[in-house]
């Protein structure tokens, strides 16, 4: 797996040479001041809508970011052709598939600690405060899903035929999993069979990434999670990440490049 | 073909002038901003209300640290909102029903609406969201939820509840009963008609203030709008009713208007669900009235 | 002497798209052996078979049957590739990158050590005369300095084997005078080059073998001088022949 660094730098350096990142970081700082502007009841020390809308922003701008980028990886080597310099030289499929993942989710990765590191000032600003290990914590985990959605958009640029299209469908799944995701056996209860086992097994199949979310834990000031569910769900992240991998290098491995 | 600057110029031009031509109008149309104002409020047209609802519920959301349930979960919490009724309960005599609003999230119970953990995904998941019942325990906190009620009341100005709920955190926690009365005076003009603002209000007089005469003249106000609103409803708001004629009989004791005190008192018993209390105060009431006998008073 | 380059009895059909149209033969039982130290010209008409025989050695194609190898490795293998140089016909580079990025990228695909890289990237630049424009991203390019960039990538890794796929077609006077000069440099070095060609003088004056390819068929292989020996004709003559042109005419 030699390969597999080289290729994810130069994707890191094709991701930090677009515009999209710093149109999206702008777009989050803008608002976020924007509406920290806004003053109500004379009480400046008001932070927590500030913390929930900035944390909102981030997730937004990253999951775009993360999905964007990663969508159009494999689909522009291909339409370009430069995979064919590429793969010219001794570096198998599946290094293609891991640089390409590790490349968006590094950049991902860089992303998130520049909008935290913006998150953290702005909170500090107002509550003069610095959870560092709640903020690592929330960093972490969302860099975990942010994993499983870099996977799942890989494959699904293998498996989709235009990167707008697998971007929007990569965009619907995770959102529909992260709003709807934790209700899933709630519903299943209420339903007849064989529709019951059909939800709860999608239930239990589909990548909760809603685990990963822990923005209300922070806008409201709660206690660190457990360590042992922090390292359950990073571990949960792993597994699925890597079962997304392995559909995109079976997709991959044999398609001919030309 | 004249030349492309020359025709932005002309274009400009036009637009300024159908700008000028166009403010007055602007200006004298009334139409549907009327009362509402604001340019979110004008931008959002109705859905602002649902805005507005959403916001409320946001603020309660906050009022529990982001333990709140969502469409899915247990339905068996009642929308209305308990945020203003904790700290009240210390300070007003509080109708049963008002209590079982309180006491469907208990405290005491580990998982609220939520219930028992289905499974272990649902069990394990618990620990990345609040999953347990609080309420904003330091008074600095209390603030927290002041910017979703007042985005309410900008977005849904005839939300009445925004208004005394988020008075109610002003007065009580935060100490800041001029702030409570200023936005409680502009959501009474925007509900000129309102009875829960004018009891609102007349707390402000009473509790804050110290002025029982105004505060009297406030819950009298109120009581006639209630009245005039609501009877002959089938289900009439008997839980602010009695808030109005438990105030009413506060401030009157202290004037020491205790005929008066008897009537609302009577009033009250009506509806009680523990008349004979409310005979004792009555009975106490009347024997404040009647003078006790003494020595007769001397020349001055 | 075992063959550099093997290709064993190599079929490759496509599927067709159109329902009912069933399968293209691209490469049919090709084999084909190319030594140490050859330079080698691979000729036929568009469609002859060339760019999918060259897609099979760099593993870009599965072959439907036979098997192909580069230095006795198995071509679906990303080790055969290691000492194997690949010009393609067009370029095709991160155009986000400098020449000097993209030759250090490369360079560590190969495992080339630091200094290493660094001197070959140096010595590189200069022989395909980009050292000038070495830290501008390659989009600011011209046409002709890009194609030199694709020199330049396919020699990285001093590669033993050099794989040009029509490496003149689209080059400007200078990058063919570079490409003619690497030839017969890396002939001078003992290197073997493999390419394919339409520009039949320069493949007469440059190979010492050549195969003629047609419809997915070998139809001859051997020195250059022997088939021209052989046939009493010119090279283009000989080509021309072996493609079946000018088609014979049918008796009345």
């Amino acid at each position: 797996m030699n390969a597999v660094w080289p290729i994810a730098t130069v994707v890191v350096k094709e991701l930090y040479r677009r515009k999209d990142f710093y149109v999206l970081f702008v777009l989050t700082a803008l608002i976020t001041l924007l509406m920290g502007s806004v003053t109500f009841f004379h009480d400046d020390r008001i932070a927590r809508y500030l913390k929930e809308l900035c944390l909102l922003l981030i997730w937004v701008s990253t999951l775009v970011i993360a999905i964007t980028a990663t969508a159009r990886q494999l689909p522009a080597e291909r339409e370009q052709r430069t995979i064919l310099p590429l793969l010219a030289k001794p570096v198998s499929r599946g290094e293609v598939v891991v640089g390409k993942f590790l490349g968006c989710w590094l950049a991902c990765g860089v992303a998130l600690v520049v909008f935290y590191l913006f998150f953290g000032v702005v909170s500090a600003t107002r509550e003069h405060a610095w959870p560092l290990t709640n903020y690592f914590q929330a960093l972490w985990l969302q860099w975990c899903m942010l994993a499983i959605v870099v996977a799942m958009s890989l494959a699904g640029s293998l498996v989709f035929a235009a990167p707008s299209s697998n971007a929007t469908i990569v965009f619907l799944v995770a959102s529909a999993i992260l709003l709807v995701g934790r209700h899933l056996n709630t519903v299943a209860l209420t339903l007849p069979e064989p529709a019951q086992t059909l939800v709860y097994a999608l239930y239990f199949a589909l990548p909760h990434l809603e685990l990963f979310d822990l923005r209300d834990l922070l806008v409201h000031d709660w206690a660190p999670i457990a360590w042992w569910a922090w390292a359950a769900a990073t571990l949960y992240a792993l597994a699925y990440t890597w079962v997304f991998l392995l559909v995109a290098w079976l997709s991959f491995r044999r398609r001919p490049l030309v | 073909m004249p030349s492309p600057y020359l025709v932005l110029v002309f274009l400009l031009t036009v637009c300024v002038s159908l700008a000028t031509w166009l403010q007055p109008h602007y200006l004298a149309w009334g139409g549907s901003r009327t009362g509402d104002g604001g340019l979110l409020a004008t931008l959002l047209g109705e859905s602002r209300r649902l805005f507005a609802a959403q916001f409320f519920f946001k603020a309660d959301a906050y009022f529990h640290s982001g333990f709140y349930p969502t469409i899915f979960d247990n339905q068996i919490v009642e929308k209305e909102l308990h945020m203003s009724e904790e700290s009240e309960a210390a300070r007003t005599p509080r109708p049963p029903e008002a209590e079982a609003r309180t006491t469907q999230w208990s405290p005491g119970e580990d998982y609220g609406f939520l219930g028992s953990p289905k499974d272990w995904l649902d069990r394990f998941s618990r620990n990345f969201f609040p999953s347990r019942h609080t309420h904003l325990e330091q008074k600095s906190e209390a603030r927290e939820i002041l910017p979703w009620l007042r985005l309410s009341t900008w977005l849904d100005p005839h939300r009445v509840e925004s208004y005394t709920v988020a008075a109610f955190w002003l007065r009580t926690r935060l100490g800041r009963p001029e702030l409570a009365a200023q936005l409680l005076h502009e959501g009474w003009r925007a509900n000129p008609d309102s009875y829960e603002i004018l009891l609102a209000l007349g707390r402000i007089d009473e509790e804050n203030r110290h002025d029982p005469v105004r505060a009297h003249n406030l819950y009298a106000l109120a009581l006639r709008k209630w009245h005039r609103q609501q009877d002959g409803n089938a289900e009439p708001d008997l839980y602010t009713y009695r808030e109005l004629l438990g105030h009413l009989v506060l401030v009157d004791e202290k004037q020491g208007d205790w005929a008066e005190a008897v009537q609302y008192l009577t009033l009250l018993k009506k509806i009680s669900p523990n008349p004979a209390a409310i005979q004792r105060q009555i009975d106490e009431a009347r024997a404040k009235l009647t003078p006790a006998p003494g020595p007769a008073p001397g020349p001055p | 002497m075992d063959p550099i380059l093997n290709i064993d009895n190599l079929r490759v059909e496509y599927r067709n798209r159109e329902l009912g149209q069933g399968v293209t033969v691209a490469l049919a039982d090709l084999s084909l052996r190319v030594n140490a130290g050859e330079v080698f010209g691979f000729l036929g008409p568009n469609g002859a078979g060339k760019t999918t025989t060259i897609q099979v050695l760099l593993g870009f194609v599965q072959p439907t049957r036979g098997s192909a190898q580069l230095f006795g490795v198995d071509v679906r293998e990303p080790t055969a590739r290691q000492r194997l140089g690949y010009l393609p016909e067009l370029t095709y580079y991160y155009k986000f990158l400098s020449a000097e990025e993209l030759l250090r990228f490369y360079a560590r695909l190969f495992r080339l050590a630091r200094g290493e890289a660094e001197r070959r990237i140096d010595a590189i630049l200069k022989l395909v005369e980009l050292e000038s424009a070495r830290r501008r991203p390659i989009k600011t390019y011209s046409k002709g300095m890009q194609q030199r960039v694709g020199l330049a990538q396919a020699l990285i890794n001093n590669p033993d084997l050099l794989i040009l796929d029509e490496p003149t077609s689209g080059l400007d006077p200078l990058g063919r005078m570079k490409v003619r000069e690497i030839i017969d440099r890396l002939r001078g070095e003992g290197k073997t080059v493999f390419f394919s060609s339409h520009e039949l003088g320069e493949v007469e004056t440059a190979c010492d073998r050549v195969a003629i390819l047609h419809q997915g068929q070998l139809k001859v292989v051997g020195p250059v001088a022997a088939l021209v020996r052989e046939h009493q004709a010119s090279l283009e003559q000989v080509f021309l022949r072996m493609i079946g042109y000018p088609p014979t005419p049918t008796p009345a």
